[in-house]
């Protein structure tokens, strides 16, 4: 554990002293260390929870996620350069330095192995993703976008400090690995507003439609590194969370997983429609997020093997092909200097290496087999239909809206009569494609071997 | 002549991050130490150790 973590700390020293020209590429090469070293958490022969010290521990449902928040991170510093190019190099650095805080806090979250650890890393991610988002976004709305944020995160998670805090005051130990060992907590009533409580930040976090109003509008205001991590890790540390806690709140009760449930399936058709009505390409994204966490949330509430399988598979699938998707609408923004689809037609006529990255990305959306995407709904789908057969009407339209928009987000961008405005574009870098790369790279290989993301039932 | 001062000062932040794996490394290696005395010692778990073993979690 600590051997990632130290390398990760000395970043920080890295970012403030290296020389000027060195800067980027001495940063992007050494979190590519980090992230190829973390490469050994999959290392795990035993299905234990493993690289234990008194505080952090690895198991099979954090170690994807810890991987590939260290693999974001080269990434988020390939995306930015441009980005960045001509600020003033200590702004430079600041902005490289608050994404290794943010590496740092994500990975202490999800290795924590005492719930409070998690709840104070949980928050504590908020704050450089608040940076990211205020100072470093292109529009005044993104102060209004921070506020959002910041508040709808907060107010969700403070019920949760009270329900931690309560069950610390009354077990003595929050610790992750004694959970499934404690008495499990029974629905009465008292009990049913604590289980609200420990819940609503994490659905608030993923997010549950009806919540997830700060989602589009962060995303949007968010520079291309900061809309990267959040769709990629930050929405994941809402599911993580659930599956962490949920352990000792077996069973849960039907007045309480029922209307959760309900919401999340609604919400899939919800925004998946919003998708087919957005001009915004970013607001587009970050809605076919919302709609495939709610996924996500069905299948965690659902609480049976089958269900963690596939919402864990889906959060690391996803996180990749958002990721992607966000650093391709960056490609777009710096040619055009517009989010509006309709202003970037006919992209492939000049771009044409960069439609494929396009084709790739939006196929791995709609979850095209054998995408790790498709394992992932496709078990969902399965955990829903078991639990009621009803279930497959809402899911099943879920995925054709879900083909339509992706589809509709490569016909706008990609097809059509190039608009006579962008007869001068430049070229695209080595540096994009190397970033479509890396995140193309990984889906393929997972296709090979699924099962490294599993998760907890391996 | 290679002005080795003058390298030194240019780069001398590239040995950060590998240190920082040494020291992470040493110190996890010293913490499984600490972890694995203690499950010899505890009754669920010691047995005796063979004759030039040093750990049991090897």
């Amino acid at each position: 554990m600590l051997k990632i973590l130290f390398p990760s700390i000395m970043l920080i020293p890295v970012t403030w002293f290296s020389p000027n020209k060195w800067l980027w590429t001495l940063l992007t090469m050494y979190s590519l260390m980090i992230s190829f070293w973390s490469l050994m958490w999959f290392f795990s022969p035993l299905n234990n929870p493993m690289f234990i010290n008194k505080y952090l521990y690895t198991d099979q449902l954090s170690t994807p996620l810890l991987i590939l928040t260290c693999w974001l991170t080269p990434l988020m510093i390939i995306a930015s350069q441009n980005h960045m190019i001509n600020m003033p190099i200590n702004q430079q650095r600041l902005y490289i330095l608050t994404f290794i805080m943010l590496q740092l806090s994500l990975i202490l979250a999800f290795s924590a192995m005492e719930l409070t650890l998690f709840y104070i890393m949980f928050e504590s991610t908020l704050i450089p993703t608040l940076i990211i988002i205020t100072r470093w976004g292109n529009q005044t709305e993104r102060l209004n976008a921070g506020i959002y944020f910041l508040f709808y995160t907060l107010m969700g998670s403070l019920p949760l400090l009270i329900a931690l805090l309560t069950l610390q005051a009354e077990s003595g130990s929050l610790m992750m690995t004694s959970m499934p060992f404690m008495t499990q907590i029974y629905p009465t009533q008292t009990n049913q507003i604590w289980w609200v409580a420990c819940f609503i930040a994490f659905l608030v976090k993923l997010p549950l439609y009806g919540f997830h109003l700060w989602l589009p509008k962060a995303h949007v205001e968010a520079p291309v590194a900061g809309s990267m991590i959040l769709a990629a890790i930050l929405l994941k540390l809402g599911g993580y969370g659930i599956m962490r806690i949920s352990i000792m709140m077996t069973p849960f009760t039907k007045d309480l997983v029922f209307p959760f449930l309900v919401i999340s399936l609604w919400g899939i058709i919800m925004t998946s429609s919003i998708c087919l009505r957005q001009a915004d390409l970013k607001s587009l994204i970050a809605y076919s997020s919302v709609s495939h966490m709610a996924l996500v949330i069905a299948a965690i509430i659902i609480q049976t093997p089958w269900g963690f399988t596939g919402a864990t598979i889906l959060m690391i699938a996803h996180g990749l092909s958002s990721s992607m998707l966000f650093c391709l609408a960056n490609t777009n923004y710096e040619r055009t200097h517009s989010r509006t689809m309709l202003l970037a037609r006919g992209m492939q006529t000049i771009l044409p290496l960069m439609a494929t990255w396009w084709l790739l990305a939006n196929l791995m959306n709609m979850a095209l087999p054998p995408s790790p995407n498709l394992m992932g709904e496709l078990t969902i789908i399965t955990t829903l239909f078991n639990w009621s057969n009803i279930t497959i009407i809402l899911t099943g339209l879920g995925v054709i809206i879900t083909a339509l928009y992706s589809l509709y987000i490569f016909l706008t961008t990609q097809q059509g009569k190039m608009p006579e405005h962008l007869t001068a574009i430049y070229p695209t870098f080595t540096r994009e494609h190397l970033l479509m790369n890396l995140h193309i790279i990984p889906m393929c290989l997972l296709i090979c071997k699924p099962s490294l993301i599993w998760g907890m039932f391996t | 002549m290679v002005n080795i001062i003058g390298v030194i000062r240019e780069h001398w932040t590239n040995v950060l991050v590998p240190l920082g794996f040494v020291i992470g490394w040493y110190w996890d290696k010293k913490n499984d130490e600490k972890l694995t005395a203690f499950r010899n010692k505890s009754l669920l778990f010691k047995r005796d150790l063979k004759p030039g073993e040093e750990f049991t979690w090897k």
